[in-house]
C-alpha cells in the first residue's frame, strides 16, 4: 500500500515537473508547480520529515508561487504573449544550450549518486546498527527547536540577519521619494 | 481493512456537516442582518423562512454551468473545488472531543495553518482564470491581504504555542480543563487543575492571550474575506470579485468554501483560546459540575456551541461595520496588530519561564 502511494507521488512529481518545464501557458505551469510541490511535500512525509513537508507547503505555495503569481499578473500582458511564441519544434538550435546543460548535470548527479552508493554508506550502518533511528510516531518538533537553538544557532541567526537586510532593502526601495523643495 | 472504511466515514461525515452548515450558516446570516436592520429576512418558505436555503439551493444546482468564452477552462474549473478543498482538509485535524479527533498530528498546528494558505491560490487561480478584470481585481486584493494578515495571526498562534508547549491541536485542547496533565494556573498563580472550566481556558491562564484571541480573531476575519475586510468581493466596486463569473454547483462551492472558512476559523479560535471542547462550568466544592459535563458528547456539544457563538460575532460584525478601505486595512495590519502581536509573543516567553 505505501509502496503504490510512494510511486504515485513520484511519478505526479516528475510529470508535473515536465510539464511545467514544457508548457507554453506560464499561468498554467505556475499552477502546476503548487501540484509538483504538494506531491513533494508527500514525499517528505515518506521521508518521516513531516515538519519539512509541511515547511514546503507553508513558505513554496502560500509565500513564493503567490509571489510568482503576483508579478505575473502586474507584468504586461504584450510579454507574456510574446514568450508564448517560441520555435515549436521539439529540437532546434535556441534550445540546444540548454539540452546540452540539462543532460551534463544529469550525468553528474547520476555520477555522483553511483560512486556514493546511499545503500551501504558507513555512518547510516552505524545509526542502524546503534538504533539511532526515528520511528513514524516519535515527534521531531522539540529536536529540530532544539538542534536550532544550540547546534545551528549561528547558522539560524546569519539567515534571520540575511532576511532582515533585505527586508530593509525592500522597504527602502518601495519607500517614496521625500519632496525637497 | 476496516480502519479505512472508518476513514471514509469521518471524511463523509465532515463534507456533510460542512454543507449542512453551510445551509444553516447562509439562513443564520439572512437573519441576523435582517434583525440588524430592522427588516424581517426571508419568511415564505417554510415556517419562519427556514426552508429559504434549500430552496436555493436546489435552484443552484439546477442552473447551467457557464464557461466564459475567454477564460482559461482548465483553471476556471478547477479553482472552486481548490478553495473548497483547501479549507476542508484543515477540518482532518481539529479536536471534536477527548479521545474524538479525526486525525491526531503532532504538528495539527501548523497544518492547519499551511492548508488554509492554499485557499489563496485557489482564489489567485479563479480570478485569473475568469479572465475578467472585476474578477482579477478581486483576486489580487483578497491576496494581499489574506498574506498580509497571516502574520499578525500566526504571532498570535505562536504566543498561544509558547505557553502551550505543543502544536497539536489535541494536547492543547486537553491542557485547558480538568482532564489535563499539567498544572494549570489561573492567572499564573491559583492552581485550578481540578477546579477546571472557564478558569482553565487559555485566555485566562496567561491573560495577554486575550490581545492575542483579539488580534487572531481580526485576523481570521480577514482571512475568510468577511466584512469589514470584504474589499475582494466589495458589490458596490467589483460585481462579486474573484467569483463574478461562476453560476450554479461552481458559485455553491465557493460559498461553502467561505462559510465552512468562517466556522474553522472560528473552531481553531476556540481550541487555541476558549477552552476547545471543555466545558465552562468549573467545579465548586461538592457539585463537580466540570467533571459531570466533561466527555464527548459535551465536547462535540461545546464546542459547536462556542465555535457557532465566534460564527454569530462575525455575522454581527459583518452587518455593523463598514468597508475598511485598502490603505486603512494594511495600516491596521502593518502599524497596529502585528507589533501588538510581537509584544503578545515576548509577554508569552516571559509569562512561561517566570509564572508556570
Amino acid at each position: 500500500m505505501e509502496q503504490i502511494v510512494f510511486f504515485v507521488l513520484g511519478f505526479v512529481v516528475l510529470a508535473s515537473a515536465l510539464t511545467v518545464a514544457a508548457s507554453k501557458n506560464l499561468v498554467r505551469s505556475i499552477f502546476m508547480f503548487f501540484v509538483t510541490l504538494f506531491a513533494l511535500a508527500g514525499l517528505y512525509v515518506f521521508a518521516l520529515a513531516d515538519f519539512v513537508a509541511i515547511t514546503q507547503v507553508v513558505i513554496y505555495v502560500g509565500g513564493v508561487l503567490v509571489l510568482m503569481l503576483f508579478a505575473f499578473m502586474l507584468t504586461n500582458k504584450e510579454v507574456l504573449n510574446n514568450l508564448q511564441q517560441g520555435s515549436k519544434r521539439f529540437i532546434s538550435l535556441q534550445k540546444l544550450p540548454a539540452l546540452l546543460v540539462a543532460v551534463l548535470f544529469l550525468l553528474i548527479l547520476v555520477n555522483a549518486i553511483i560512486k556514493a552508493q546511499p545503500d551501504n554508506l558507513a555512518w547510516i550502518q552505524a545509526s542502524a546498527q546503534s538504533g539511532n533511528v526515528i520511528s513514524p510516531t516519535d515527534n521531531m518538533v522539540p529536536n529540530i527547536g532544539i538542534s536550532l537553538m544550540t547546534r545551528y544557532l549561528l547558522p539560524f541567526e546569519a539567515v534571520s540577519i540575511f532576511l532582515m537586510m533585505a527586508l530593509i532593502g525592500a522597504a527602502h526601495l518601495a519607500r517614496k521619494e521625500e519632496h525637497k523643495f | 481493512m476496516n480502519f479505512y472504511l472508518i476513514y471514509i466515514a469521518v471524511a463523509l461525515g465532515l463534507f456533510a456537516f460542512a454543507a449542512l452548515f453551510a445551509l444553516f450558516g447562509v439562513y443564520a446570516e439572512r437573519k441576523v442582518s435582517a434583525f440588524i436592520q430592522d427588516r424581517l429576512g426571508p419568511t415564505e418558505t417554510g415556517k419562519f423562512g427556514s426552508l429559504q436555503t434549500f430552496a436555493d439551493i436546489l435552484k443552484m444546482l439546477q442552473k447551467e454551468l457557464i464557461t466564459p468564452a475567454a477564460a482559461d477552462k482548465v483553471l476556471f474549473v478547477l479553482a472552486p473545488f481548490i478553495i473548497f478543498i483547501a479549507v476542508y482538509l484543515g477540518f482532518a485535524v481539529m479536536p471534536w472531543g477527548p479521545g474524538l479527533v479525526p486525525v491526531s498530528l503532532n504538528i495539527g498546528l501548523f497544518y492547519v495553518f499551511a492548508i488554509i494558505s492554499i485557499e489563496t491560490l485557489g482564489i489567485m487561480m479563479a480570478g485569473w482564470g475568469s479572465n475578467n478584470k472585476y474578477s482579477l481585481l478581486g483576486a489580487m486584493r483578497s491576496v494581499a491581504q489574506v498574506i498580509s494578515y497571516e502574520i499578525p495571526a500566526g504571532f498570535a498562534i505562536i504566543s498561544v504555542v509558547m505557553i502551550a508547549q505543543t502544536l497539536d491541536l489535541q494536547q492543547i485542547s486537553l491542557q485547558q480543563g480538568t482532564l489535563s496533565t499539567v498544572t494549570i494556573k489561573f492567572l499564573g498563580f491559583a492552581n485550578v487543575t481540578h477546579i477546571g472550566g472557564i478558569l482553565s481556558w487559555n485566555i485566562f491562564r496567561a491573560p495577554h492571550l486575550i490581545i492575542a484571541f483579539i488580534i487572531y480573531f481580526i485576523a481570521s476575519l480577514a482571512e475568510c474575506n468577511r466584512a469589514p475586510f470584504d474589499i475582494p468581493e466589495a458589490e458596490s466596486e467589483l460585481v462579486a470579485g474573484f467569483h463574478t463569473e461562476y453560476t450554479g454547483l461552481r458559485f455553491a462551492f465557493v460559498f461553502l468554501a467561505e462559510y465552512s472558512m468562517m466556522f474553522l476559523v472560528s473552531m481553531l479560535a476556540v481550541v487555541l483560546f476558549l477552552g476547545a471542547w471543555n466545558t465552562p462550568l468549573p467545579n465548586m466544592g461538592t457539585v463537580h459540575l466540570a467533571d459531570w459535563t466533561t466527555g464527548w458528547g459535551w465536547g462535540i456539544l461545546w464546542i459547536s456551541l462556542k465555535s457557532l457563538a465566534l460564527v454569530g460575532v462575525q455575522m454581527w460584525i459583518r452587518w455593523t461595520l463598514p468597508r475598511f478601505r485598502i490603505d486603512q486595512l494594511m495600516n491596521l495590519c502593518w502599524k497596529v496588530l502585528t507589533p501588538l502581536a510581537f509584544v503578545c509573543m515576548l509577554i508569552s516567553g516571559v509569562w512561561r519561564l517566570l509564572l508556570m
